[in-house]
């Protein structure tokens, strides 16, 4: 199965390449905005801050080719900053809106522990795209409450661990760091009809 | 776990005994604006003991109890009670509950008389233990019966709450006996007392299953903690799983393990090493390169390239970074965090740049000590610099995490020193890793429970396959500190 990777620089991509690839599939890195909006299946990576990692998708009008893909059918799965992405809208740092395909907004944790979280996180699934397990997470920020949540996890808080909605998914943990349970978790998306 | 503030009262005063010492008292002043600093919501439930009762052995304190019983707070009393009076007086001040003490230990027949009058779930025993042994009468004399004896009128009383206090760590700060409680009967309904100084202490006294209440005096008092932070964090004792981490010395491209970092000794292929930890169930990998050339750097960063492409769990690489461009190289080659030790003592802008460059998950302090006195270059070097005082401004320069390694107990198997990692992790926010001294199951457990590490790590005891990272965990869990498996 063909998996369009989206080479936001912005982003641990060849880590998640080298996990999608031992997940079992065929893989395409690109930036390039046409392929992204042919592809059937597709990841958006992400790490650091989601308005760098917003700003370059509509400076290369990635954004609206990812939208496109998504109302053709195309399974997009985003990946901790690149799950956010997927949101309405962000207020890390002042307000800044999302691609808009899951309804919620992300915040940064209020509780009591130290922020970044940074560290395995026990996460409670509805399934069947991810199982209930342990996962590797790295964030200051999170959606806490969106009605395309599957997935949850508690951080001083409760706090959204993925999302589904249609045939848009993500992950607020790294797949691609969580041995076993995040190469299982990408190996869903890949089969995933 | 129900966390309950405590009160001590003598001479109207809210005050603290130095191990039970009458001579050795800090007073706090009023009891109810205490409780007003302390934000002690509606509905608590709050602990008072009454310390001239308990020495002379007749209620004192009684119109304070009666105060603070109107503020709402489920309040229980106890001091020096000796008689079905004295625990009626207390409720008749609207206490819910009485805290008896030396009839518990001295005189069943006064504790059953008490339970039959104010029924058994009024009633809570307390028990004072220091070395194994009963204390009463204020912890002025030994009890005349055993402590399994006590336990067992107790529970033939049909009183489900015993407040067990080990008087040796009673406001000493140097944390809770953890083994004693441990130790206690399954069935009983345990509230721990005594040495509580962290939120840290309060989890893992929230992952003993007998363990069902904390009272707390001392460390509320001093502001070392918040009851709303430490009740947030014991509503989840066990959400976050602690990590077991796996670390490999190499040296020239070849995992070795050196005893005190001398001694060095050949282990084998890193990234061998590194699949067979991943399978076993590491949490995380270290990779400390402690090469001590130029040429062996260079192939220490193609062995992290090369172990980074075979692992699926986080990497973090230190050793000999010594600028922000050393810290990019390995983040390229794969790390996902990198660890400076020596140079961000030499140059602590560092850690500010690097966390501002990267990002503070990807910047780990290493802390080398030789008893609290931070180590340099592979802890031959000592720098006169406090380990506890560094740590601390590590972490406001932005360190995500610190791994703190013992030099004193590096390769020798004896168990991590829990007294450094109880002074570094109550000093700071962030996650301390514990390094140095592994070597059987119980330190790793001890390590977390009294260190307050977030993860614990080891080198020889797994390449020597001695004891495994499978077994750490199986352990860990069955101790009741939730674990990845």
């Amino acid at each position: 199965m063909e998996v369009t990777l989206i080479d936001s620089p912005v982003a641990n991509v060849a880590n998640i390449a080298r996990a999608l690839r031992a997940a079992g599939a065929g893989l395409r890195v690109t930036r390039d905005a046409a392929a992204i909006k042919a592809a059937r299946k597709l990841v958006l990576p992400g790490v650091g801050s989601f308005a760098a990692a917003m700003s370059w998708l509509v400076e290369n009008r990635i954004d609206s080719a990812i939208r496109d893909a998504v109302a053709d059918g195309a399974a997009l799965l985003g990946i901790c900053v690149g799950h956010q992405l997927l949101f309405d809208v962000s207020h890390e740092m002042g307000t800044t809106p999302g691609l808009g395909l899951v309804r919620g907004e992300i915040t940064k944790y209020g509780g009591p522990l130290p922020v970044p979280q940074i560290g395995w996180n026990r996460v409670t699934s509805r399934g069947p795209l991810v199982d209930g397990g342990v996962y590797y997470f790295v964030n200051s920020y999170a959606a806490t409450s969106t009605p395309h949540e599957i997935a949850r996890a508690d951080y001083g808080g409760p706090f959204t661990a993925a999302v589904q909605n249609g045939r848009v998914f993500g992950v607020q943990f790294h797949p691609e760091k969580s041995s076993t349970a995040g190469l299982e978790v990408l190996r869903n998306f890949i089969a995933w009809t | 776990m129900d966390v309950i503030p405590a009160l001590d009262l003598l001479q109207g005063r809210a005050v603290r005994l130095e191990r039970g010492d009458f001579t050795r008292v800090t007073s706090y002043g009023d009891p109810e604006r205490v409780l007003d600093s302390l934000d002690v919501p509606r509905g608590s439930r709050l602990h008072v003991v009454d310390l001239e009762a308990s020495r002379s052995g007749r209620p004192v304190e009684t119109d304070i109890v009666r105060r603070l019983a109107r503020r709402d707070l489920r309040v229980q009393t106890g001091g020096g009670i000796r008689s079905v009076a004295d625990a009626r007086s207390w409720i008749d001040c609207g206490a819910e509950k009485v805290v008896v003490g030396t009839v518990a230990a001295d005189s069943p027949d006064v504790l059953r008389a008490i339970v039959a009058d104010l029924g058994a779930s009024r009633v809570i025993a307390a028990v004072d233990v220091r070395d194994g042994v009963v204390r009463v009468a204020g912890w002025e004399r030994d009890a005349q019966r055993s402590l399994a004896e006590v336990l067992a009128v107790v529970a033939e009383a049909g009183i489900e709450e015993v407040l067990v206090t080990d008087i040796a760590r009673d406001g000493v700060l140097c944390g809770p006996s953890f083994a004693t409680y441990r130790a206690l009967p399954p069935n009983l309904r345990v509230i721990a007392s005594g040495g509580v100084t962290t939120v840290s202490d309060l989890v893992s006294l929230a992952r003993i299953s007998n363990v069902g209440g904390c009272v707390i005096g001392k460390a509320l008092l001093d502001g070392r903690l918040s009851l709303a932070e430490a009740r947030a964090r014991v509503a989840t004792p066990n959400a976050i799983p602690e990590r077991v981490i796996p670390c490999l010395d190499v040296r020239d491209g070849r995992v070795v393990k050196g005893v005190n970092f001398v001694n060095i000794r050949d282990a084998g292929d890193p990234v061998e090493c590194a699949a067979r930890y991943e399978a076993e169930g590491a949490d995380e990998l270290v990779i400390l390169d402690i090469s001590a050339t130029d040429a062996g750097r260079d192939t220490a960063l193609e062995s992290v390239r090369r172990v980074a492409n075979a692992l699926f769990i986080p990497l973090t690489v230190g050793g000999g970074v010594r600028s922000i461009e050393d810290f990019r190289a390995l983040l390229r080659a794969g790390a996902d965090r990198v660890a400076i030790n020596t140079a961000a003592i030499r140059d602590p802008q560092l850690i500010a740049d690097c966390a501002q460059e990267f990002g503070v998950q990807a910047v780990v302090l290493s802390c080398d000590a030789r008893g609290r006195e931070v180590m340099v270059r592979s802890g031959k070097e000592p720098t006169g610099i406090d380990a506890v005082e560094w740590c601390r401004r590590a972490e406001g320069l932005g360190a995500g995490e610190i791994l703190l390694t013992s030099v004193d107990r590096d390769g020798t198997n004896s168990g991590f020193d829990i007294a450094l990692l109880r002074a570094v992790s109550s000093a700071v926010k962030i996650g301390v890793i514990a390094s140095g001294g592994a070597g059987a199951l119980e330190h790793f457990r001890d390590a977390i429970e009294s260190g307050g590490a977030r993860a614990v790590l080891a080198a020889s005891l797994f390449h020597d396959r001695r004891i495994s990272i499978g077994e750490v965990k199986e352990f860990l869990a069955k101790e009741g500190i939730p674990v990845r498996r």
